[in-house]
């Protein structure tokens, strides 16, 4: 199989989106900037203005002061605003970039991997990734910088305040550090027990007759009350941190509030290195209180990165998962459907479908086709015959190009069905499944798989030729009724396939075995519709039953092993 | 009926009162102790300025600093008593309510509720009031004592200003409440667009390969491009209303901040105000602008518990009392005309006869469907009945009615084809806490000593769920040894011997008998029959109470039965 492989998709692509959006990140980085240095000082103009309390003129410190609070509010909404943009616009690239992924993903990988998985991948992790990216890294800058700022502007004011800070922060961040991890470790404890006593509930239920037979109701109340106490006593734990965190750092503001204005009022060496004015020790008091409010938070934004981490490496895993062929891209107009499509390669002369000396196998060991060949003549009608699990739902996959065959070649209307272009394939062939599968929208869309290529006349006559019109006609809206289950029976199911598969008006038609599992009277419906989807087209089919009734040639698969291909060619009565 | 249940609340709370006291002396001493911030630091500023001009020495700031620590240190160390000690009550109160709610459950009549959906609901209700009700006391303190504490320090500097600044923090909260409506309809509409981007990722993937056969994967890609933009739009519409309108209340709020200090720095320079009366009143009303953003909160907790309370109180009657029961004596059982349907089915049990003495086994056999396990079942209690019709005839225990029995003893001990083992240890599952069990010798009885003590923990091994980590045999012998280690008078015994083999069957057998009780030994496995005192033999619902030898003489099927398992049991 063709793989390629980027490095980091993950990162390349975070990297384009943030260079596509490089004005909006800019504009954010000023406005964390601006937010920042604006939020630093109107303690400043507070203190300026106590100073110059008793001159009089203070309106101007008082409109400052109010100007820098409104605009700092002003500021950190736009901040808020930016983040928001910003998260959902790496979120769009992100998902964008997952779905193109999903284009590029070999058929073998849907088919191995439960979808819940995927969509998981697509909407959860990726939503962890913009956590970490606004509520992770932006806000960790964010807080970091204030922190920065404030020391700064500390310093300029009193170096003593700014040594004891810088003495105290490392320390006081390790005990919120040491707090979020204990809580976090106790918070996981609780969970398990929480665990446990909830998986006793269904457990008692089970077990009820035993638990009252042998009046063991009084032992499980003690059991489950054991249960919902561990978890209690864990949760404890975690609540002792929460209790006295932010106490301690409120005492220990108020004990370097305190050392600061002892210092500043005990004269001489003290008093220079802490050189305060009334005005600059409200201040720093303010200061104090401020640059321990974002210690907290940068020790909750580190925990966010560090759980952000485990989705991100899922979405790379995705992203960096083995991908097809992609069918090239065509400027080629859409084929008309009037016209017999592909009609450059496909005269009378050549066929419909040919496989040449086809090999394939899923996994090595067990080869499924060894050198196959086939040829399917232009409004020939052919049924592939064999056992269950023989291979006869694969050879369709190969000629719908879903896998690659290891060996051999294999062409529909002369063109390798991997390269053949996505905006081609509908009217080239169409395929009915076994079982129909129902994608969301109205029944209209069921049938054209929101194709605007496919008008509601063609959407129309699909339905009449597999005969479902008056059923869809019955119905409130119509072919516009939102689609569901249950306003089809399983034969209806099963017609509406049909016209999914006819309504672009292909040349070339897939069977699968469709008429398994349906009453007998059902089975002649659909086998009536399928006569009359069948006509003027060259028909590829595994079901035995049409077979019985249409005939044409039938082909035997068999075990790579025996021999490969036995065609007993009947004379056809075409149909 | 209202009345009672408001009550039961009550009685929730009455339990925790000592709690309580200690929350409610605590809140109200942190939540007054919260002024001591803002004053002190305007006394140090006021101290400081004296000092500078002279008026005072730097001992008098040693002295006032040393006092402010210890305020400080005071009112955060009854701060955080009281944090620990609501999270405490609210922890006991959880506890009490699932406790209740799990007594309920566990006396409920085996087979009559859900696969636990509703209980589970009922949990997470609990987890909701609680945690409401946790907050509404947080609030009441920190808010609400909060709040009035502010005011009072505000009206102590000045009435009249106080009166004037205070405008602006409730126009800030009217503006919020009337912005309330657009930041829940952009949630929604936020909610809605997740639906639907849920949906079409689900599909997209889902149905990759319909699309890729019919070439409509990019187009799909197209749609969903279209989807996640819808999507982005709703997120940050409903982000911009969730987060970013805070800091502009707090802007209307703040214009009392600028009232203060220019008509605050005149009463300075009259001389009606010094500097820490100042700035302790600017810092006071700076903290409650913030607090009164937060007035909101009070009344959504308050709302909250009230909701889920309401929910999950029906289901918290006072639970059942669960008292052990001892086994009662031992005594005759007489079962006359005895007939049994289960709700809405055919009759099982027809007319069954037949009487039995302690230390009697009696042997009850027949072919498949004939009623026997449905016969041992009869004996079970109600609540360990599936659902049937009382049973008609009689079951007389030493004279009196088997259903009119005093609850307050155990007259059976019973093995079901389930074996119906809990996640627990060995020990654990046989003896469901009955003390003075001799757990050595009942293992050894059902012969499992040796593999027990193969297990990494012997007997204190955790089975896994539903005891998957023993084998189907070894599972119905823990069911045996939990049904012998808890003593009764009557033993039915449904087909112990299942999963078995036939030697540790027959050492089984030879230990079951026991002087003191009746056992009563359905089974399709006939071959120690000989060995039993009574055999019933039952067809279509009837029993015939009769012997081994002589259903051996009378009867083809029993013959024929007996004849086919001895000789396997033979050339085994």
């Amino acid at each position: 199989m063709r793989k390629t492989k980027a490095s980091d998709p993950l990162g390349k692509g975070l990297a384009r989106a943030v260079w596509q959006h490089r004005f909006l990140t800019l504009l954010l980085v000023l406005m964390i900037a601006a937010s920042v240095i604006i939020s630093v000082y109107p303690p400043l103009v507070l203190a300026e203005l106590i100073d110059h309390i008793l001159e009089g003129n203070i309106l101007r410190y008082a409109i400052l002061y109010f100007a820098l609070t409104a605009l700092g509010g002003l500021t950190d909404s736009g901040r808020e605003v930016l983040i928001a943009v910003f998260g959902q616009k790496i979120t769009h690239s992100l998902r964008s970039i997952m779905a193109d992924k999903l284009y590029r993903l070999p058929a073998e990988y849907y088919v191995t991997t439960e979808s819940g998985v995927t969509v998981s991948r697509i909407v959860n992790d990726v939503s962890a990734v913009e956590t970490l990216f606004t509520s992770g890294i932006v806000s960790m800058a964010a807080d970091v910088c204030k922190v920065i700022s404030i020391l700064i502007v500390v310093f300029t004011r009193s170096t003593g305040l700014g040594m004891l800070l810088i003495l105290l922060l490392p320390v006081l961040f390790y005990i919120t550090r040491l707090f979020q991890k204990r809580m976090l470790a106790a918070q996981k404890d609780r969970q398990k027990a929480v665990g446990s006593a909830n998986a006793q509930i269904p457990e008692t239920l089970h077990n009820l007759r035993a638990l009252h037979v042998f009046r063991a109701e009084g032992w499980m109340r003690k059991r489950y009350s054991r249960f919902i106490r561990d978890g209690f006593q864990a949760m404890e734990r975690s609540n002792f941190y929460d209790a006295i965190y932010s106490p301690i750092i409120l005492f220990t503001s108020a004990f370097l509030v305190a050392v600061m204005m002892c210092c500043a009022s005990a004269g001489g060496r003290f008093a220079s290195l802490f050189g305060l004015t009334v005005g600059g020790a409200a201040a720093m008091i303010s200061y104090v209180s401020k640059i321990f409010e974002p210690l907290e938070a940068i020790g909750m934004e580190i925990q966010n990165v560090q759980t952000a981490f485990a989705g991100i490496s899922r979405i790379r895993e995705l992203l960096q998962a083995a991908e097809r062929v992609c069918p090239p891209e065509t400027a080629e107009p859409v084929p008309d459907t009037d016209t017999q499509p592909g009609a450059a390669v496909n005269s009378t002369a050549d066929p419909v479908v040919s496989c040449t000396d086809l090999s394939f196998s899923y996994v090595p060991e067990i080869p499924i086709l060894r050198d196959f060949s086939l040829e399917l003549m232009p409004e020939e009608s052919v049924t592939l015959a064999g056992r269950t699990g023989i291979g006869k739902s694969t050879l369709f996959k190969l000629i719908l190009g879903l896998y690659t065959p290891q060996k051999g070649t294999i062409r529909v209307f002369g063109q390798d069905p991997e390269e053949i272009p996505d905006a081609w394939k509908r009217f080239l062939y169409g395929y009915v499944e076994q079982t129909f599968r129902p994608v969301p929208g109205t029944i209209e869309d069921q049938i054209s798989l929101s194709d605007p290529r496919i008008s509601r006349e063609a959407v129309l006559a699909a339905l009449d030729t597999v005969g479902l019109l008056p059923t869809v006609e019955a119905l409130p809206e119509k072919e516009q009724t939102a689609f569901s289950a249950g306003l089809f029976s399983q034969g209806q199911l099963q017609l509406l396939s049909i016209a999914r598969a006819i309504a672009a008006d292909p040349k070339l038609l897939l069977l699968d075995e469709i008429t398994s599992g349906l009453d007998s009277l059902t089975e002649a419906r659909v086998l009536d519709a399928l006569r009359k989807a069948c006509e003027n087209r060259t028909v590829f089919s595994i079901s035995h039953r049409l077979y019985e009734q249409t005939g044409g040639r039938r082909i035997v698969l068999e075990r790579p092993d025996g021999t490969a291909e036995s065609a007993d060619s009947a004379p056809v009565p075409s149909c | 009926m209202n009345k009672t249940k408001q009550n039961l609340l009550g009685s929730y709370l009455v339990r925790e009162k000592w709690l309580l006291v200690l929350i409610t002396v605590t809140g109200i001493l942190y939540n007054l102790g919260i002024i001591a911030g803002p004053y002190f630091e305007g006394q140090l500023a006021q101290t400081l300025s004296d000092i500078l001009n002279g008026l005072r020495t730097k001992e008098d700031m040693f002295r006032l600093a040393l006092i402010y620590v210890g305020v400080i240190g005071f009112v955060q160390a009854v701060r955080a008593v009281k944090r620990l000690y609501v999270r405490k009550f609210a922890n006991n109160l959880n506890r009490r309510m699932k406790d209740t709610l799990y007594g309920n459950l566990i006396h409920e009549k085996a087979g009559a509720s859900d696969d636990g959906t509703m209980m589970t609901k009922a949990l997470s209700d609990v987890d909701d009031c609680v945690e409401g009700i946790r907050k509404s006391v947080t609030e009441i303190f920190d808010t609400g004592v909060a709040l009035i504490a502010y005011l009072f320090m505000l009206t102590f500097y000045d009435l009249r200003l106080t009166v004037l600044v205070l405008l602006f923090p409730p126009l800030a909260y009217v503006i919020a409440e009337r912005l309330k409506k657009p930041v829940t309809e952009s949630a929604a509409a936020l909610k809605k667009s997740t639906g639907v981007l849920n949906g079409r990722t689900l599909d997209r993937v889902q149905n990759a390969l319909v699309y890729r056969v019919h070439g409509q994967e990019r187009h799909q890609n197209e749609l969903y491009e279209s989807v996640l933009t819808d999507y982005e739009k709703r997120a940050v519409i409903s982000n911009i209303f969730a987060n970013a309108m805070q800091p502009l209340y707090h802007i209307v709020s703040m214009i009392g901040a600028f009232l203060i200090l220019w008509l605050g720095s005149r009463y300075v320079r009259s001389g009606y105000w010094n500097i820490a009366a100042f700035s302790a009143y600017l810092a006071c009303f700076v903290k409650l602008a913030v607090k009164s953003s937060k007035a909101a909160r009070l009344f959504n907790a308050i709302q909250k518990a009230k909701v889920s309370w309401g929910r999950v109180r029906e289901l918290l009657d006072p639970p059942y009392e669960d008292a052990p029961a001892d086994p009662a004596e031992p005594a005759d059982l007489r079962v006359s005309g005895l007939s049994y349907r289960y709700e809405n089915g055919p009759e099982i049990l027809h007319n069954v006869s037949f009487t039995a003495q302690p230390g009697q086994i009696i042997g009850v056999t027949g072919e498949v469907a004939c009623g026997k396990s449905t016969l041992g079942k009869v004996f079970l209690p109600v609540n360990a009945q599936a659902a049937g019709t009382p049973y008609e005839g009689q079951i007389l225990w030493s004279g009196t009615e088997w259903s009119a029995l005093p609850q307050d003893r155990r007259y059976i001990s019973y093995q079901g084809h389930q074996p119906e083992l809990l996640t627990a240890s060995v020990a654990d599952n046989v003896c469901l806490g009955a003390d003075s069990t001799d757990l050595a010798g009942i293992l050894d009885t059902v012969s499992l000593t040796d593999e027990i003590r193969d297990l990494p923990e012997g007997a204190d091994t955790v089975l896994g769920e539903s005891g998957t980590t023993l084998s189907g045999g070894q599972q119905a012998r823990v069911a045996l040894a939990r049904t012998l280690a808890h003593p009764a008078p009557l033993y039915v015994l449904d087909d112990p011997f299942a999963a078995v083999d036939m030697p540790t069957e027959t050492r089984i057998f030879s230990r079951l008998r026991d002087p003191g009780a009746i056992i009563l030994l359905i089974t399709h496995r006939i071959t120690h029959f000989d060995e039993v005192d009574k055999v019933l033999w039952m067809e279509n619902g009837t029993v015939t109470e009769s012997t081994h030898e002589e259903l051996l003489a009378g009867s083809e099927k029993y013959r024929a039965l007996w004849n086919l398992q001895k000789g396997g049991a033979e050339n085994a």
